[in-house]
């Protein structure tokens, strides 16, 4: 099957207005692709490039942030720069970091029918999107709400909503919970979770939030100074922890545990992304020592 | 201020009208309002919004407003009162002198102009109070054909009202923790000490506005013929109203030009 | 230094965030603040230097009750670090605005320059101090916050999220400066959501849960009561969590909240058995 997602060869520049640091390249010399239903995280340090990878992917750049562009996105077999920006957010839904600014009408209804009305959908379409868009992310209660009485973590699910609205084959998230408590944190992870394995949607979120990320995604891309440094599933990942390290990122504390224990043959089982892995691995370990004995 | 501006949910006849009926209510009220120069005929003008506000189930809420209203109307009253020379003398405020005269004429003609002023201004919250600000939007698109673009800029503006305020507060404590003082010298001064909260207000304002336009990008704003979810059905009742109203305002035309006339 | 007693907070709208609030912070303690979003973590910072006022209860710090006091003479005493850096920053010099503060207090010229000189160091500014602070990256805009509130020096640091939207360097690098703030003597309160930093940086953790203090107590202590934390929503750092799922781990393992402790712990623990063997 062909990929949903392709970058070839991308290295982005933005115009060398601003600053001295801006010099660099956002991004060089970028190549992936990723399938429909992936769940993909994007980590890196501050200044990756992270930021603006997902801006070439939902078609503002090239259409409307300038800069020099070399290299071809493909969404769906089709070159961004050939596709209007539009079109490509038919095709790829959009979640932003700041809750408070991508909201933009006043009640939740408004924010969901808002991308369906530009679109020019029947009203009664744009009814029965919406009510499958609340039901989809859970919140048909906050229907009616305005949007500045909501939770940080309910205001992103809307933010999902209206972006799922769409029914777009990719949704694209950059730190969506960097502003959220951990719970908020969770909502949006579960949420993602089942778009992803209900829906068939393909998931590309970048995140700073290494433990819950390593949880819930099949596939990390870690981006550094614009490059892309590795791109593995989370185990790959995380047997290889100085990696990570050698970037300023680093594994889930299990995993780092359980990394130094088997470094010290203590630790027997495959290396654990999550506590409850931790858990057994250990008692297995433990377990085997004192057989052994 | 904010309740001038501001919405209230209720379930009422009033709430339940096309925006534009409401819009041409609060036109016609004005029109009138400068075509009558009859005090007690104002004064009815002014109690029917209030009947309109205690129909929408808002009197509560418009009362502040309505009562500042009656507040500015008397002060009004009291400053034009004295200039007006023509009529019989009622009486003087400084007596034995002829300074600071009330006579019938200014008194009658300074009540009006006062509450003619409370008129123009009290039918606006009670539209606000009862149609969201998005219906009226749509019906200044749809049936007036004022841009989206335009219309969008205003719902927006209202949208992020709590959002500056927010940010303004936090920058304001911000500086205050570092012992900024806002409260000092002369005008170039106070000009100075507002640099520190000003600047990075508007910073942080384009940061947001930038994020907002590509969070519009991504959803297809402006990618052609917009449709909306709400239609609001001119119904019949609306069309009584409004035909009611185009009535009192061919009878106002009439007695102003009769008016004139005679 | 910082005693609260009895303190309630109202917003006008009549909104009670804080509820019938007792502690008492010493000199030189390092305090991490945790809870949900809205539990009023930020609501009771702002009462320690006076930016908010206890509607009623009375804040004092250094003996000092904040209502007789303004928050520009609380700034001597207590420095407060906000989540965003961009809500500050408006001179056209990181020098410009680190100084900005002291020059508030009235110090002469030569005393703003050399404590700018000395808070630009310990954040590792020195080389950007006649850069614009627009042009820098975000975490080096959080320095530039942090030097601006050094460049005070306050006895008292209170700090609001200071890592968040950072990268896991950046915030580890701020904490260690902290830490280094700690070791000479300063008092130490930080509101975060991240309980690793917890754990790795907090000697006392308070956990508020709707206005109300839930746990007041050593971090250990406090991680080690998870059902008390899931009562708000909030769970033990992983390695705690690991540990807690061991039925008899008090035996085995202690109290670990750490990846060094827990593996000093195992060690340990394995060669004490291979001596048993033995």
């Amino acid at each position: 099957m062909d990929p949903v997602i392709t970058v070839e060869h991308l290295t982005f520049r933005y115009p060398t207005i601003a600053s001295a640091s801006t010099e660099a390249a956002a991004l060089k010399d970028v190549s992936f692709s990723i399938h429909a239903g992936e769940f993909v995280g994007i980590t890196g340090p501050a200044g990756a490039g992270k930021s603006t990878l997902v801006l070439t992917i939902n078609g503002i750049i090239p259409h409307f942030q300038s800069g020099i562009f070399q290299g071809k996105v493909l969404i769906n077999g089709r070159d961004t720069f050939e596709t209007s920006c539009s079109e490509i957010s038919r095709q790829v839904g959009s979640v932003f970091q700041d809750p408070e600014a991508q909201l933009v009408t006043p009640t939740v209804e408004d924010e969901i029918a808002f991308g369906l009305e530009n679109f020019g959908f029947e009203p009664g379409l744009i009814e029965s999107r919406i009510q499958e868009a609340l039901h989809l992310i859970g919140i048909t209660n906050l229907r009616n709400r305005s949007t500045s009485e909501l939770s940080g973590g309910q205001k992103q699910r809307v933010s999902i909503a209206a972006a799922v609205a769409l029914r777009p084959g990719i949704l694209i998230l950059d730190e969506p919970t960097s502003e959220l408590d951990p719970m908020g944190t969770m909502e949006v992870f579960e949420v993602l979770k089942q778009l992803n394995q209900q829906f068939g949607l393909t998931i590309i979120v970048v995140e700073q939030k290494i433990n819950i990320l390593m949880e819930y995604i099949q596939r990390l891309l870690v981006l550094n100074q614009g490059s892309l440094v590795f791109d593995r599933t989370p185990r790959e990942i995380i047997k290889e922890p100085e990696t990570l390290h050698s970037v300023g990122l680093r594994v889930p504390p299990v995993s780092e545990l359980a990394y130094l224990l088997k470094k010290a043959a203590l630790y027997t089982e495959e290396l654990p992304l999550t506590v409850d892995e931790a858990y057994s691995g250990l008692q297995k370990s433990l377990g085997r020592r004192k057989e052994e004995k | 201020m904010s309740v001038i501006i501001s919405y209230f949910q209720r379930d009422s006849m009033v709430h339940r009208l096309n925006p534009l009926t409401k819009m041409i209510w609060s036109v016609v009220l004005m029109m009138l309002s400068f075509m009558v120069t009859n005090v007690y005929i104002l004064a009815v003008l002014f109690l029917s919004i209030v009947l309109v506000a205690y129909l929408a189930k808002i009197l509560k809420e418009m009362l502040p407003a309505f009562i500042g209203l009656l507040y500015f109307a008397a002060f009004f009253l009291l400053f034009q009162v004295f200039f007006i020379p023509d009529g019989k003398t009622l009486f003087v405020l400084i007596p034995g002198t002829h300074l600071l005269r009330v006579t019938d004429q200014g008194l009658l003609f300074s009540a009006a102009m006062g509450i003619r002023l409370m008129v123009i201004a009290a039918s606006f919250p009670v539209l606000l109070g009862t149609t969201q600000v998005k219906d009226l939007v749509v019906m200044l698109v749809e049936k007036l054909k004022i841009p989206y673009a335009y219309a969008f800029m205003f719902i927006t503006s209202i949208r992020f009202i709590p959002t500056f305020v927010q940010e303004m507060d936090l920058i304001i404590q911000a500086q205050c923790s570092r012992a900024h003082r806002l409260d000092k010298g002369n005008f170039i001064k106070k000009f100075l000490s507002i640099c520190p909260l000003a600047i990075p207000l508007m910073i942080t304002s384009v940061k947001k506005a930038e994020q907002m336009a590509i969070s519009m990008e991504t959803r297809g704003f402006g990618s052609g013929k917009r449709t909306y979810l709400h239609h609001d059905k001119f119904a019949l009742k609306d069309w009584m109203i409004c035909c009611s109203l185009f009535v009192l305002m061919v009878i106002g035309i009439f007695f102003n030009i009769k008016g004139f006339l005679g | 230094m910082i005693q609260v007693t009895d303190v309630s907070f109202q917003y006008p709208n009549g909104f009670t965030i804080l509820e019938h609030i007792s502690f008492q912070i010493n000199r030189g303690e390092f305090v991490a603040l945790i809870g949900q979003n809205g539990a009023g973590k930020t609501t009771l910072l702002k009462q320690f230097n006076g930016l908010l006022k206890p509607t009623s209860g009375n804040i004092l710090i250094d003996q000092v009750n904040t209502k007789d006091s303004s928050t520009g003479e609380l700034a001597r005493k207590v420095g407060y670090l906000f989540q965003n850096p961009d809500h500050q920053i408006f001179l056209p010099t990181v020098e410009k605005e680190i100084g900005f503060g002291p020059a508030n207090l009235h110090l002469s010229k030569d005393e703003v320059k050399e404590r700018v000189r000395e808070a630009a160091a310990e954040v590792g500014l020195t080389q950007y101090l006649n850069e614009n602070p627009l042009f820098l990256s975000k975490g080096q805009r959080q320095r530039v916050a942090f030097a601006s509130l050094l460049s005070m020096q306050p006895e008292v640091m209170v700090l609001d999220e200071p890592t968040t939207g950072q990268d896991y360097q950046e915030g580890i690098e701020i904490m260690e400066m902290v830490k280094e703030l700690h070791q000479k003597g300063h008092t130490i309160v930080f509101v975060t959501h991240d309980m690793e930093l917890v754990a790795e940086y907090a000697q006392r953790v308070i956990v508020l849960s709707e206005g109300r203090i839930l746990i007041d107590d050593v971090c250990r202590k406090v991680f080690y009561q998870p059902e008390l934390l899931k009562q708000t929503n909030l769970f033990p750092s992983q390695i705690a969590r690991l540990v807690q799922k061991f039925p008899d781990y008090s035996k085995r393992f202690g109290q670990a909240l750490t990846v060094r402790e827990l593996y000093e712990q195992v060690l340990k623990m394995t060669e004490s058995d291979f001596r048993c063997l033995l």
